[in-house]
């Protein structure tokens, strides 16, 4: 049967293939759509056991469900897809599936701790928000936004060498942010760049190295060159590894 | 050596326990610190008992009768004990109106203090006139009226919100009280009879009808009484424009917020440790358990015993319990402390 609603099905169901064979017969064209089946089919028994690692999240195993976290939570009031009872039971059973379907949302508990304060069985549900968004962090599940890596890359740059190189930044982040730079200038974006620099009066008036120096176009040189020199700041040393190191001790008092 | 028995408390569980000493032809002395004798149940007005269906002033009333009737016991009302002195076989007992005693065992029937729904605030008890404990909805339906206290209209919608006082460590209450999904689930049958354009909603973490009281009051309400049940435990109960009260919290089942409207919020209130065990410990020499009730010695041989020889404890005193097992824990107590006074006297010749 043709599927005809599938704005019911969740988008990651729907398997369309552009040819398909079942018992042998060609089905592809009209036919050729198959939604995966919603079963769960196991636990994980070790989930549950991994986050109680994760300091603040040692009461998970109390929960019993009565849903008085989600119902005082400062997030579910903005959103009722932010919902720590559920959460918690899918810990519990260890579907990390389901859980990674609400990835993108659960890092942002605002820690009132309102939670907490109401739990009749003392689980402490905000210190459970935090390992989820730890683990989601630590296993690479969770994509990371543009202004992230944007800012990875400066601060690489920064703490290896004490100094940014702004045609490396801006490569390295259209590469780490898998930006085509060629697809984007095809697009009309590298003219609509120079347009909004005013730089085509320049070639106009006659200032070709003018206009040259000042559009992407030299920035784009000075990128390729950025490939192969990297000054360092003088005397540089072992300072970046020290920045570093405590870098890393603020994020863990500040993560508890 | 004494082999009279003084049985403290005059509430199901120590009417029961000195109607069984005074059965054998032992002597009573029974000291209730009310003004009443009953209990609970007679106390705090409850309606239809579960799981009888008779109504607590008759079936309590024929046992506060049958003591008051037995020549064997002798009644000290608006009475308490304040010292005891010896040991079993041989307590002296003093008491508040100036008497003493000499007896040879004691038993403990002092019951529980209702839970105090001031102490969750966020359920709007004491704040809205219309929220009210399961006493005071018992009190309703004795009076044969289903009403709005606010402004005498006939409520729409009730709903009894369970475990109000019980299963909460926020406030220090690890216990589940037992009798309060029954009560509730026979509560919510009581309402729709007197008023049956009201509907009934039960906001529930778990239903604890048990054993026999599971077809009889849970199924029942369901399938009978159109009873409402919503897996959900309210964040906070407050006030619509209109006047009604609104419940807030998330419906567990159907992964969404609720806000609905009600006209009458009923807190189905736990049953703490009496606020006399602290007093009790000290005056009979005996030790609480780890919620505040009365500490049992070792159950199996020496049921009923408390932490001192001699001295006896059962019913809700020992931790929530319902009036059918209260009156067998009477009657246990009853044939141990006489038991046991026979041995030392056995013993003794
Ligand atoms: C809302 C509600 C509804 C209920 N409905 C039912 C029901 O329908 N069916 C059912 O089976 N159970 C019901 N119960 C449970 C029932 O109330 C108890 O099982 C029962 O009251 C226990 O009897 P008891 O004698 O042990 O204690 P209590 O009834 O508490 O009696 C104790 C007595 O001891 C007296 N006392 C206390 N301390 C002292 C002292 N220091 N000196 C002298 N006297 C003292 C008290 O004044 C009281 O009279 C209900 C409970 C609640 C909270
Ligand atoms: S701490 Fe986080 S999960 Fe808890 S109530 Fe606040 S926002 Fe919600
Ligand atoms: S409030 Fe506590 S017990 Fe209730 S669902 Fe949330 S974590 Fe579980
Ligand atoms: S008997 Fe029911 S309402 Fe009472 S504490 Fe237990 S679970 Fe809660």
């Amino acid at each position: 049967m043709a599927i005809h609603e599938k704005t019911l099905i969740d988008a990651d169901r729907l398997i369309t293939s552009d040819k398909l064979v079942v018992d042998g017969v060609d089905v592809s064209g009209h036919w050729n759509t198959m939604i995966l089946p919603r079963t769960l089919k196991d636990y994980d028994d070790d989930f549950e056991t991994k986050i109680k690692t994760y300091s603040g999240a040692e009461n998970v195993h109390r929960c019993w469900q009565c849903g008085s976290c989600t119902n005082s939570c400062t997030m579910y009031a903005q959103n009722t897809d932010f919902n720590p009872r559920y959460w918690i039971y899918l810990v519990r059973l260890g579907l990390k599936d389901e859980i990674l379907k609400d990835k993108d949302i659960i890092w942002q508990c605002v820690s009132c701790n309102k939670c907490t304060n109401i739990c009749p069985k003392d689980v402490r549900p905000e210190g459970v928000m935090k390992a989820l968004a730890h683990w989601i962090e630590e296993e690479g599940y969770g994509s990371k936004s543009n202004s992230s890596i944007f800012d990875e890359e400066f601060t690489r740059q920064c703490l290896e060498r004490g100094r940014i190189e702004d045609s490396e930044v801006m490569s390295n982040f259209f590469k780490n942010s898998k930006q085509d730079m060629m697809q984007m200038a095809l697009h009309g974006w590298l003219g609509i760049f120079v347009a909004r620099m005013n730089k085509w009066t320049e070639l106009r008036q006659g200032n070709v190295f003018r206009f040259l120096s000042r559009t992407p176009i030299m920035h784009s040189l000075h990128m390729g060159l950025s490939m192969f020199i990297k000054p360092k700041t003088k005397s540089w040393g072992r300072t970046g590894d020290v920045l570093k190191q405590y870098v890393k001790e603020q994020k863990e008092l500040a993560h508890g | 050596m004494s082999d009279t028995v003084l049985v403290v408390g005059a509430g199901p569980t120590g009417l029961s326990a000195a109607a069984g000493v005074a059965s054998i032809g032992k002597k009573v002395i029974l000291v209730e610190k009310e003004a009443v004798l009953g209990g609970a149940p007679i106390l705090s007005g409850y309606a239809k008992l579960v799981p009888s269906g008779e109504w607590a002033k008759d079936a309590i009333g024929r046992m506060v009768k049958r003591v008051e009737d037995n020549a064997n016991v002798t009644i000290h009302k608006s009475t308490k004990v304040v010292k005891v002195e010896g040991e079993a076989g041989n307590f002296t007992v003093t008491l508040s109106n100036g008497q003493s005693a000499n007896v040879g065992s004691i038993i403990l029937g002092t019951g529980f203090t209702h839970f105090d729904s001031i102490n969750k605030p966020e359920w709007g008890f004491g704040t809205y006139e219309d929220v009210l404990t399961t006493t005071q909805m018992e009190q309703m339906v004795s009076s044969g009226k289903i009403a709005c206290p606010s402004d005498g209209r006939v409520p729409e919608r009730v709903a009894i919100l369970l475990c109000v006082g019980s299963r909460d460590r926020q406030i220090g209450r690890e216990w589940c009280s037992k009798i309060c999904c029954t009560v509730s689930t026979n509560l919510a049958m009581e309402i729709k009879e007197i008023s049956p354009q009201t509907d009934v909603f039960i906001y529930y973490m778990d239903i604890r009808t048990f054993g026999l009281y599971e077809d009889k009051f849970y199924w029942k309400s369901q399938e009978e009484y159109k009873t409402k049940f919503v897996k959900a435990r309210i964040a906070e109960v407050t006030k619509s424009a209109d006047n009604r009260l609104l419940v807030k919290g998330e419906d567990t089942l159907v992964k969404r917020p609720i806000v609905i409207p009600m006209d009458i919020v009923v807190h189905a209130i736990g049953m703490d440790p009496s606020e006399e065990n602290p007093e009790l410990a000290k005056v009979f020499g005996i030790g609480l358990e780890k919620h505040g009730f009365v500490e049992k010695g070792e159950q199996y041989t020496s049921s009923f015993s408390s932490t001192r020889r001699g001295i006896y404890v059962g019913g809700a005193a020992l931790g929530p319990e319902d009036i059918d097992t209260s009156i067998s824990h009477g009657l246990a107590m009853a044939m141990r402390a006489v038991g046991d006074m026979n041995a030392l006297v056995q013993k003794a010749a």
